[in-house]
């Protein structure tokens, strides 16, 4: 079968076949990066994150079992204590020189409510094991995200999100949560119980405690019609308000230097069971990889050959349960940042995105992510408020991500946008002040719940106090 | 006469050791579903974590018990594949997302996945 990377190698390697010289230079810079050693000096095992550029040897590593061994590990283990979930975030979060803290051991559906379709769930389970557990008994989660290996207590730590206008992100549907604390005490926190803990700990990048378990309010399972389908760039720009207006969850990546997009539908169908087939889509962005490769400083003919081979590529569909479709298996590796901004906003800038990148930076290939997420009320919520539209800039894990910083996210920023407190950003405390309308608010709660700071490392400490 | 007797166990055992059926890439992936280590504590660390990957296809993960798609990767030797692990290779994420496996977890949990545990 005739696979769209084989049709752009192929054609681009026919085309471009006297680059030698460029081909050489990227096979060099695609070796892998280096990696730091398993052990340091004092026999502490090396922790790194998903995508590798976070590292860090805890001299402890904890995995309680239950919320009274969760408390106390909290209250008495080595500092920085630094709850991980699944490593996915590329800030540092996690890294700590104390305790590195999971809990695995704490996963699986504790209860559910067929009535009202509410799920309480231990905050280790990860979403890929959600989906089927809630299945079972006819609920799913309203939204997933692009990636389900998170944990549920990561994913609603980092307001991590899917996609839909109607739809707000994984933290907008909790109900309630139990949250252990420096302390060693565990709150029951809900809209009415410990209100303004609720309110400022829903997202909370693991340093107000540890969540171990949340009550969700989810939605009976539903079929959707997920379709995927090639498109320009242009017109899907200018389709996207009709687009987030039509389809339950909508969102597209525009490929740089292609003029192209791919749109992504999900929406609810009673159409019959037809499953996704083999992923394409790590076949699809490695064979970008080897445009870039082999046309990068062609930029004309690096479009043309990507026109070419997408213009007649067919739509792509498949009926299944939602949390079958909504989330996907990411085998290439990458860097991220992703900025929330107001979605009046958000076309603008993600123009402003594509035309830096094509202009500075013919090394990106990965596909620029574009969504729309509902408003909540979570203080620490990058949604806090506004509608948002986010886009997501990647970058290829053995990659410079160096222009995240210093091309992307001063487009983001004058565009008023709150970064993904899980992905790439330079953010201080003095930032969030002016973003975050009740970001003192939600400080002082931190404080409080953790007077001493057990739960800062470096970076949460420039977050929440020196910035 | 030791050192032959050895090499006679050592080449009878390699034939008597079952090669991996043929199956197709899904037969493959519905099997590694069906497996699990048989230490409690190595299937709930394997369970968290490395099954989420080497049991489905479009990781590009090898799957567990797909003993011929680890041939090449068990010729690097152990102490090689512990410290791939965890530092992450590829796809591979550091650790497997195993964060609070121990390096001997992570041997054994590679013999697992290579059937390499019998």
């Amino acid at each position: 079968m005739t696979t769209r990377r084989n049709v752009i190698v192929g054609a681009a390697g026919a085309s471009v076949a006297a680059a030698g010289g460029a081909v050489g230079y990227r096979l060099w810079r695609d070796r892998e990066p280096a990696t730091p050693a398993a052990l340091d000096g004092e026999g502490h095992l090396l922790w790194r994150n998903w995508s590798g550029i976070q590292n860090a040897y805890p001299q402890q590593r904890a995995a309680p079992d239950s919320e009274e061994a969760l408390a106390d590990v909290l209250k008495s283990a080595a500092t920085p204590v630094r709850p991980v979930g699944s490593g996915h975030s590329f800030t540092p979060l996690v890294p700590t020189s104390g305790t590195l803290l999971t809990l695995d051991r704490m996963s699986g559906l504790v209860s559910h409510d067929a009535t009202n379709h509410r799920a309480t769930v231990r905050a280790g389970t990860r979403l890929g094991d959600l989906g089927p557990a809630l299945a079972g008994v006819g609920q799913e989660m309203a939204n997933l995200p692009d990636i389900n290996k998170q944990s549920l207590g990561g994913a609603l730590g980092t307001g991590t999100h899917g996609t839909g206008r109607a739809l707000k992100a994984i933290h907008g549907d909790v109900l309630s949560f139990r949250l252990a604390t420096p302390k060693g005490d565990v709150i029951s926190c809900d809209r009415t119980n410990n209100a303004d803990i609720f309110n400022a700990a829903r997202v909370n990048l693991g340093a107000f405690g540890v969540v171990s378990e949340v009550t969700l309010q989810n939605q009976p399972l539903t079929r959707v019609l997920k379709r995927t389908t090639v498109r320009q760039l242009d017109a899907a720009i200018e389709e996207w308000p009709a687009l987030i207006a039509n389809h339950r969850n909508v969102e597209f990546y525009a490929i740089p230097f292609t003029g192209l997009a791919a749109v992504i539908t999900v929406d609810e169908t009673d159409k019959p069971i037809s499953p996704r087939g083999p992923d394409t889509d790590a076949d699809a962005v490695m064979g970008l990889k080897k445009l870039r490769d082999l046309t990068g400083f062609l930029p004309g003919v690096r479009r043309s050959l990507a026109q070419s081979a997408f213009k007649d590529a067919p739509a792509e569909e498949a009926v299944d349960e939602g949390w079958k479709l909504l989330s996907n298996e990411r085998p290439v590796r990458f860097n991220e940042m992703e900025y929330h901004l107001p979605l009046e906003a958000q076309m603008v800038a993600l123009r402003e995105v594509i035309a830096a990148i094509e202009k500075h930076r013919p090394d990106v290939f990965f596909p620029i992510e574009v969504r729309v997420i509902d408003q909540d009320d979570a203080w620490l919520s990058p949604f806090f408020g506004r509608v948002s539209g986010s886009i997501a800039v990647h970058a290829y894990y053995k990659d410079d991500y160096q222009f995240l910083f210093d091309l992307i996210e001063p487009i983001l920023r004058r565009h008023d946008g709150r970064p993904h407190w899980g992905k790439l950003h330079s953010l201080k405390a003095a930032d969030f002040v002016s973003l975050y309308p009740r970001f003192k608010d939600a400080t002082a709660v931190r404080a409080m719940l953790d007077p001493q700071g057990r739960m800062l490392n470096d970076h949460l400490r420039a977050v929440f106090i020196d910035g | 006469m030791r050192r032959i007797a050895i090499a006679t166990a050592l080449a009878l055992l390699a034939a008597c050791t079952p090669s991996a059926p043929d199956r197709s890439p899904a037969e493959a992936a519905a099997y590694a579903l069906t497996l699990a280590p048989k230490d409690a504590r190595l299937a709930d660390l394997y369970a968290q974590s490395c099954k989420t990957c080497h049991t489905v296809l479009d990781t590009g993960a090898p799957l567990s018990g797909d003993r011929t798609a680890w041939d090449a990767r068990w010729k690097k030797g152990m102490p090689a594949l512990v410290v791939s692990t965890v530092g992450g290779l590829g796809g591979m994420p550091a650790g497997g997302q195993c964060f609070s496996c121990t390096p001997q977890d992570y041997e054994a949990l590679i013999r697992f996945m290579a059937d390499r545990d019998r």
